[in-house]
C-alpha cells in the first residue's frame, strides 16, 4: 500500500493534461538546477545542524566547554541546531519527493530512517528522563553517565544517519541486481519494477550449469 | 573557455591519469563512499566550530561566553576538522583525479580551501583569542584571505553550469544575517526577503511559464542580484549596528562573516563538482 501511494506520488501528483505533462515529482527530478540546489543545501546544512549538535554532545560527554554549564551550551546552541534541522528536513522531504519509489526500495534510505528514529527517540528520552535532574549536574565538568550515554548515542546515531544518507546514491544493492536474499527481502524488491534476483539462487544455477 | 587545472598545467594529464594507480588510491577507490563519509564528517566538525566561533564575534550564538573561551574550547576540534578534510580530500582526490583535473568547481574548492585556512588561522582565531581585538597581523591575513576568497568567487560566478551553486552562499549569508540581526531590523530584513521570494515565485511560475528558460534566465539572474543587494546590504548594516551589546567591532565581524562563508563556498563548490 505504501508503495502504491509512492508510485502515485511519483507519477501522478500534480500531473496536468497532455502526453508530455509531468508530475511534480518528475518535474523536480528533471529540473535543470533545482534538484542540485536542494541536494547541495541538504548536505551543506549538515554543517549547521550536525556541527552544532556535535558540540552539545561533546559538552555532555565532558570533553569540551567543561567550565560552561550544560544549560548555557544547550540554550544557546540548540536554537541553531533546530534551524539547521528544519532546513535539512524540508530539503530532505523535497529530495524524497523527486524519487520516492527509488528511495522506498533503497536499503540505505530505510536504514537512514531507522537511525533517524533512534536519534529522535534518544532526544525524547533525554528531555523526559535524563534532563529531569539537570539542575544537580548542570555545572559539573563531567555529567552523569546517563547524560553521557545519551550524548554518545546521539553522536553515533547522527553519524549513522549521515553515513546511510551518503550511501544512498550507490547501487551496490539495487533491486534487479543479483544481491543476497536478505537484501531482497529488506528492500521489498519483489514488489519493485526490477524484481528480486537472489545472488544465492544465481550461484546455484551457475554451479549446476558448470556440473 | 572552461577554467580547469588543465589550463594552468596542461602537461600534467598523464601524471593525473596515473594517480589512481599510486598507493593509497588503489586501496581508497573500492572504499570511496566510506572516505566520502569521513570527508563530510570532517567538514561538519570544521563547519560547526567555525559557525559557533565566528557567530560569537558577530554577536550571536554562545553570547554568555567570551570569544576567547569559545576559541579555547573549540580550537582542537576545529584543527581535527581541517586535518580531516585535507587528508580525506587528498585520498578521495587521488582516486578521482582526472575528473577533478577537468572541473572548474574543483578550482573554486581549492582556492576556498586556501582562503579558508588563511582566514581561520590568520584572522578569525587570533581575533577570537583576543576577544575581538583585531591586530595588524589579523588585518594582513584578512586582506590575503579576502583577496583569495574574492578570486574564488570570481571563478565561481564565471563558471558555466556551476555558478548556480552561489545560491548556497546567498542562503548561508541570509541565515547568518537573520541570526545576527536583532529587534525591528530583523523583522524588516525578514519581510524584505519574503517579499523578494514571493515576487520571484510569482514572476517565474505565473507570469512566465516554468519551461520558458529563455525568459526565466534573465529574471532569475536579476533576482540573484536583488537578493545579494538585500542580504549583503543587511549584513553591512549589522556590521555597524550595536545588537545584543556583546559583539566585537565592525572589522572583527567582517572577519567572522568571511570565515564562515569561505567554508560554505568551499563546501558548495565541492558539491557542484558532482553536478557539472
Amino acid at each position: 500500500m505504501i508503495r502504491e501511494a509512492l508510485v502515485w506520488l511519483e507519477a501522478d501528483l500534480g500531473k496536468g493534461a497532455g502526453d508530455t505533462a509531468q508530475s511534480w515529482s518528475q518535474a523536480l527530478e528533471g529540473s535543470l538546477n533545482f534538484w542540485n540546489l536542494l541536494e547541495g543545501t541538504h548536505v551543506l546544512t549538515l554543517m549547521l545542524f550536525a556541527g552544532t549538535i556535535f558540540v552539545v554532545d561533546l559538552r555532555l560527554l565532558g570533553v569540551t566547554f567543561r567550565r560552561t554549564p550544560v544549560s548555557v551550551v544547550s540554550d544557546r546552541v540548540l536554537p541553531l541546531t533546530v534551524a539547521g534541522f528544519i532546513l535539512m528536513f524540508a530539503t530532505g522531504l523535497a529530495l524524497f519527493l523527486a524519487k520516492p519509489v527509488v528511495y522506498y526500495h533503497s536499503i540505505w534510505f530505510r536504514a537512514k530512517l531507522v537511525f533517524l528514529a533512534i536519534a529522535m527517540l534518544n532526544i525524547v528520552i533525554f528531555h523526559t528522563r535524563v534532563q529531569r535532574n539537570q539542575a544537580a549536574w548542570d555545572t559539573l565538568a563531567k555529567p552523569p553517565s546517563a547524560a553521557r550515554i545519551s550524548a554518545a548515542l546521539s553522536l553515533i546515531s547522527w553519524i549513522a544517519v549521515i553515513t546511510m544518507g551518503r550511501f544512498i546514491p550507490y547501487n551496490w544493492f539495487d533491486c534487479g541486481k543479483p544481491i543476497p536474499h536478505v537484501m531482497n527481502v529488506l528492500e521489498n524488491c519483489a514488489a519493485s519494477e526490477h524484481g528480486a534476483v537472489d545472488k544465492e539462487s544465481m550461484a546455484k544455477i551457475a554451479g549446476g550449469r558448470a556440473q | 573557455m572552461k577554467l580547469t587545472f588543465e589550463v594552468f598545467f596542461p602537461a600534467l594529464r598523464p601524471w593525473v591519469q596515473n594517480l589512481v594507480n599510486v598507493w593509497p588510491a588503489p586501496f581508497v577507490k573500492p572504499q570511496f563512499a566510506s572516505f566520502e563519509v569521513l570527508h563530510i564528517l570532517s567538514l561538519i566538525l570544521l563547519g560547526g566550530t567555525a559557525i559557533l566561533m565566528n557567530l560569537r564575534l558577530v554577536g550571536a550564538g554562545m553570547t554568555d561566553e567570551t570569544p576567547s573561551e569559545i576559541y579555547r574550547n573549540l580550537r582542537r576540534w576545529q584543527d581535527l576538522g581541517v586535518i580531516g578534510i585535507v587528508v580525506t580530500g587528498v585520498l578521495i582526490g587521488m582516486a578521482n583525479a582526472e575528473r577533478l583535473y577537468d572541473s572548474t568547481a574543483f578550482i573554486v574548492k581549492m582556492i576556498a580551501l586556501v582562503a579558508g585556512i588563511v582566514l581561520t588561522y590568520g584572522a578569525s582565531r587570533p581575533v577570537a583569542r583576543a576577544d575581538g581585538a583585531v591586530s595588524n597581523g589579523a588585518r594582513f591575513w584578512l586582506l590575503v584571505g579576502g583577496a583569495l576568497f574574492l578570486l574564488g568567487l570570481g571563478v565561481f560566478v564565471t563558471g558555466t553550469l556551476i555558478n548556480v551553486g552561489l545560491f548556497h552562499l546567498l542562503t548561508a549569508t541570509a541565515l547568518i544575517v537573520l541570526i545576527a540581526l536583532t529587534g525591528r531590523l530583523r523583522w524588516i530584513y525578514l519581510a524584505g526577503l519574503i517579499v523578494l521570494i514571493a515576487v520571484q515565485q510569482y514572476l517565474t511560475h505565473v507570469t512566465i511559464g516554468t519551461d520558458d528558460i529563455a525568459k526565466l534566465d534573465p529574471v532569475n539572474k536579476t533576482f540573484f542580484v536583488l537578493y545579494s543587494l538585500w542580504i549583503f546590504g543587511a549584513a553591512a548594516v549589522q556590521l555597524f549596528t550595536k545588537g545584543r551589546g556583546r559583539e566585537a567591532g565592525a572589522l572583527a565581524k567582517l572577519i567572522a562573516y568571511a570565515t564562515i562563508l569561505v567554508w560554505v563556498v568551499g563546501a558548495a563548490a565541492g558539491r557542484w563538482i558532482a553536478f557539472a
